[in-house]
Parts: C-alpha cells; sequence; structure tokens
C-alpha cells in the first residue's frame, strides 16, 4: 500500500479523518466522558438543554448528553465486527472466485445477484421476523448483507492479477490455492479492500440505525442514536433537540466516514465512486 | 441482439426463483415455526397442544418444508399469498393498495430525481474540479450520508413545525385517489428525492468523465461539433451507461428509502405494512412484500439492461 501524502491533505479528507476520530474517541471512552449513567432516571422529564443537564434530558428524565455519548458505542461495536467479518471472507471468497473460475465463480456471482436483488432492510427484516433481533443475529445480518458485494469488488480487483507474472512464478513454484490466495493475490488487492471497508462501515453504520429508528435493530434501553431520533419524535413540537442531536450524530459519523473513504481512495489512487454507492 | 437479450430475461428468472429459496428458507427454518413466533405468551399460555396442532394444520405448518416451499411458491405465482395469521386476512388484499401508493411515490421520485441528477452530474463533470463540481461532489455526500429518518424528521420540523405550509403526518387514508396520495406527499417525496439525487449524481458524473474523455467525442471535437451538440449527442448517451448498469442498486436504495420515508410521514404504503408485520411476526407479508420488492428490482435491472443495449452496441454482442 503507498499512500500519497498529499491526497489526505484536502479539507475534504481533513474534515472526514477528523469526524471519525472524534467519533471513535467518543466511542471508545464515553463511560469515563459521560457525566452519568445513560440510563439512569436522573433528572425531571424533557429539561431542555443548560443547567445541570447540558444537553436536558428525554422523555424519561435520562441524561441527554451522556445518552449521546453512549449512543455510537453499540452501533459501531456491531458493525464493526459484521463488517470486519464480511470484508475478510468477502476478499477471501472474492479472490478464491477470480483464481479457480468455472463453478464455484459462477455460484458465488449469482448469490450476488440474489443479495442485489433485495434491498438491505428487507434483507434484514426477513431474518429479523424469524430469528428475532438479538446481538448475534444483528452482527450476523450486518455481515451477510455486506459479504456478497465485497465479493464482487474484490473479485474485480483479483481478475487484474491473476493473468500477472508472480502468480504464474508462484504456481509454477508449487504453492497451495490456499497460499496463492492469501500470500501472493491478497496483499496486491488490499488497498482496494481498505477502502471497501471503510465505505461498507458507511453503509452498515446507517442500516443499522435505520433499522434501530424502524424498531427492527437494537431494542431499549440501549442508548442508540437511531433509537433516540424515534423516540424523541413524539416530543418533536416542544423539544425538538430529542431528533437534532443524535440526528447531528449519526449525521456526522456517517458523513466522516463517507469523506474519510474518499481521502483513503484518492491517497492509494483509487475512484470511490466507482460501484460501491447503494447502502441501505 | 435479441439473444444477448434472452440470455439476460433467462438470468433475471434465475434470480427471482434463488430470491424465492431465500425469501422462504430465511422465514420458515425458524426455530420454532411461524405460529409460535407470531403468538405473544400469553396467547400461547392459553393454547392447548390440541389447539396448536388444529392452528399448524389450519396454516399447512403440519406439512414438510419442501411440500410448503412448493406450495407457497405455486400460489405466489398466481397471486396468492396465503392468510394472514392473526386476524386470517388475505395478504393480497392487505398489500395491493399499498403496493400502489408506494409505486407511486416511487414513481413521482424517480421522475423529479433522474433529470435533476442527470443535469446536476453532467454539470459537475463538465466543470470538473471548479466550483460547481465542488458543490455538486460534496452535496452528494452530504446527501447520501444523512439518514431518511434524520432529514424526513428535520423536513417535518421546518415545513410542518416551525413553518406550518404541510401536515407533519400525512392525512390521507390508504384507498384514497392517487391525486388525493400525493398531494399531502410533498415532504416525504422530497426527502426520498434529496438521497436519491446524491446515489445518481456520483455516477452520472463518473460517466460524463469517462465520456468527455473518449475517443469518440474527441473526434466530434476535432469534426467542428459545437459544444452543446457533443455534450447532447455524443457524452450524454454514454454518461447514463454506468448509472444504468447499477440500476438494480439504484432501484432497491430507493425502495430503502420509501420505506423508511413511509414510516416517518405515516404514509400508507408497503413500507408500514411490512415494518408492522416484522413486528407481529407475519411471515405471510414478509414473505409477500420482500418477493414483490425483488421481482420490482430485477425486472427494472432487465429493463436498464436493454437500455444499455440500445444505447451501446458494444453490449449488444455481449
Amino acid at each position: 500500500m503507498r499512500i500519497d501524502p498529499f491526497a489526505l491533505r484536502k479539507p475534504a479528507a481533513l474534515l472526514g479523518l477528523a469526524l471519525v476520530a472524534i467519533h471513535l474517541v467518543l466511542a471508545l471512552f464515553s463511560p469515563w466522558i459521560a457525566p452519568f449513567d445513560p440510563t439512569e432516571l436522573v433528572g425531571g422529564r424533557v429539561d431542555p438543554p443548560g443547567g445541570e443537564f447540558l444537553l436536558g434530558t428525554d422523555a424519561l428524565g435520562r441524561d441527554y448528553l451522556s445518552r449521546l455519548l453512549h449512543g455510537g458505542r453499540m452501533a459501531l461495536f456491531v458493525t464493526f465486527t459484521g463488517v470486519v467479518a464480511a470484508v475478510t471472507a468477502g476478499s477471501l471468497a472474492g479472490i478464491a472466485a477470480a483464481w479457480f473460475g468455472g463453478t464455484l465463480d459462477d455460484v458465488l456471482m449469482r448469490l450476488c445477484d440474489v443479495k442485489l436483488a433485495l434491498p438491505g432492510i428487507l434483507f434484514v427484516s426477513l431474518f429479523i421476523t424469524g430469528f428475532g433481533e438479538s446481538f448475534g443475529v444483528l452482527v450476523t445480518l450486518i455481515g451477510l448483507v455486506y459479504f456478497p458485494g465485497v465479493i464482487r469488488i474484490v473479485r474485480a480487483q483479483a481478475l487484474t492479477q491473476v493473468n500477472l507474472g508472480y502468480v504464474k512464478a508462484a504456481q509454477l513454484r508449487g504453492e497451495s490455492a490456499f497460499s496463492i490466495i492469501a500470500r501472493e493475490i491478497l496483499p496486491n488487492t488490499l488497498d482496494v479492500v481498505y477502502v471497501e471497508f471503510a465505505i461498507r462501515m458507511s453503509h452498515a453504520v446507517l442500516l443499522l440505525s435505520t433499522m434501530s429508528y424502524l424498531g427492527l435493530g437494537l431494542s431499549p434501553p440501549t442508548p442508540d442514536w437511531g433509537l433516540m431520533v424515534s423516540e424523541g419524535v413524539g416530543q418533536l413540537a416542544f423539544a425538538p433537540w430529542l431528533v437534532l442531536f443524535p440526528a447531528v450524530f449519526i449525521s456526522t459519523l456517517v458523513i466522516g466516514l463517507n469523506f474519510g473513504a474518499e481521502a483513503l481512495a484518492g491517497a492509494l489512487g483509487l475512484d470511490a465512486s466507482r460501484g460501491h454507492v447503494g447502502g441501505t | 441482439m435479441a439473444r444477448a437479450f434472452l440470455r439476460r430475461l433467462a438470468l433475471s428468472l434465475g434470480v427471482v426463483w434463488l430470491v424465492t429459496v431465500l425469501v422462504f428458507v430465511s422465514t420458515e427454518i425458524l426455530p420454532g415455526d411461524a405460529l409460535q413466533v407470531s403468538l405473544t405468551a400469553d396467547e400461547a399460555a392459553q393454547m392447548t397442544e390440541d389447539d396448536f396442532a388444529r392452528r399448524r394444520a389450519e396454516l399447512g405448518l403440519d406439512r414438510p418444508a419442501p411440500a410448503r416451499y412448493a406450495g407457497w411458491l405455486l400460489a405466489a405465482a398466481k397471486g396468492d399469498f396465503g392468510t394472514t395469521i392473526i386476524g386470517k386476512a388475505d395478504v393480497t388484499e392487505v398489500i395491493a393498495y399499498p403496493l400502489r401508493n408506494s409505486v407511486l411515490l416511487c414513481l413521482v421520485t424517480a421522475l423529479v430525481a433522474i433529470p435533476a441528477a442527470l443535469a446536476i452530474g453532467i454539470a459537475a463533470a463538465y466543470w470538473r474540479g471548479r466550483a460547481p463540481d465542488f458543490a455538486a461532489s460534496s452535496g452528494a455526500i452530504l446527501g447520501y450520508s444523512i439518514p431518511e429518518f434524520a432529514s424526513g424528521n428535520f423536513l417535518i420540523l421546518c415545513f410542518a413545525i416551525w413553518v406550518p405550509v404541510f401536515p407533519a403526518v400525512i392525512t390521507a387514508f390508504t384507498k384514497d385517489p392517487p391525486s388525493v396520495l400525493l398531494g399531502a406527499a410533498f415532504l416525504p417525496v422530497l426527502t426520498v428525492v434529496i438521497g436519491s439525487i446524491a446515489h445518481l449524481v456520483r455516477l452520472v458524473r463518473a460517466g460524463f468523465i469517462e465520456a468527455l474523455n473518449s475517443d469518440y467525442v474527441e473526434r466530434a471535437r476535432l469534426a467542428g461539433a459545437s459544444r452543446l451538440r457533443i455534450i447532447l449527442r455524443h457524452a450524454l448517451p454514454a454518461s447514463v451507461i454506468p448509472a444504468l448498469n447499477s440500476a438494480a442498486l439504484y432501484v432497491a436504495g430507493l425502495l430503502s428509502g420509501i420505506i423508511v420515508v413511509e414510516k416517518v410521514f405515516g404514509y400508507p404504503g408497503l413500507g408500514l405494512v411490512l415494518i408492522n408485520a416484522v413486528e407481529k411476526r407475519e411471515v405471510a407479508v414478509v414473505q409477500a412484500v420482500s418477493l414483490i420488492a425483488a421481482v420490482i428490482v430485477v425486472a427494472m435491472n432487465l429493463l436498464a439492461d436493454a437500455a444499455v443495449m440500445a444505447l451501446d452496441p458494444r453490449a449488444r454482442s455481449r
């Protein structure tokens, strides 16, 4: 991986990286930063921002700042775990499809077509209807939703490598298929894999928060921005900050991830707009 | 060209068939079965073993899975998606009007978003690297980074609460005529249109830049064609090809957006039906909605493939 440092100094890139960094710090250290327990009833109902509770309290009297600070932890943990699984498995499967071709390639490509035909929300809804929305189900679903897309992108990159000299040399040395996939081709597709990871993270955060908003993702009393928006909607007319604050938190995270992905792609000399769009 | 199209048609039918398998397997291979999942603990406690057996037989859950799949598939092909577990309503009737309402919302959104995205994307590509490009590209990233449930509620706050020009919640009924529904649906349409334009602008921009750098545009320029003619006649048709190639992604994204927006505004469409059905674990409804959505995505993708073949001579020989 060769990073072009100039591409990272653009304002959009700096903004993206800064937003992601801030959100990561908040998510990791919120238990120490937050003034109150995010699930404890500490104040009056819907206290306005200012005073003892900096950003007010929600309809149950929980400190809103503490809930906002905690609101990305669970979502980031679920999406990170799911996306890491999807990208790892998808990369290996994508390279395998490019390397072996034939039936394996056909089967994996049909799998991609099927996933492509079902909008993300519907795909997740289908499984949640049967299995409920437990933590394990959500992580598995995030992984499953993004697995086929990663296969498609990494396969395309791997196809540019399979006929190159170093792969032929490894084959002639008698290396095993696994070794050729994991030790020869994979390192030369890593640029694409990193960008893929960043883009899928932004999609996954959007998808999970949307599911939570719809009541099909994380469930109360977990502090989560999507859930907080849906809980605040009832008070929209007289306490709009209950919706606006979590909306700003979730949006800045996704904006940061997208600008960050764009910056990473630019620094690696790739084009992020090619074939990745279409999140939820 | 006909052969290439028939090949795509066969592939599409294969994909739809695989989707039916996925839809059936994901909802039927449950811990427990559809009946148990849909009942609350109280209801289940009141039912005896005999009650369970009778309800299972009524719902056809006592048959083996492959037989149930075959029965479900044959009925679904005829437009019969079974009955709901609670209330025993006919699923086809439950989803008919909401389907019409959602398709209406989709069509209006696409009619607004596609021309707007073409104009913005082409402007961004034409003035590449300058102010219009910067504004369009950053605007696009903002547009698809902000979730619909956030932007939708923000629009409600601005245009229904602070400046009350539109209703916050749609007051139209499921069976109202299209004109009444759309008259009330300005904010929902606006919400989906924003995300929709953001998706398309990037694709159109990338396609147009590629077209502007191509040999045939160079040739037209050298032949002395006017700037406007180059844009409209030579670059425009080629620039929509990348967007058409990801038509499936676009339609899927559009449907997802519509589901969310229906929930935000209480628009009586398929999205609301779906969310209620998932909450109540109404398997037959979720299956029907998923299948219909998949058929729409695949059909639109097939149409887009046909359009690509019409626009791009190279695609016909593949």
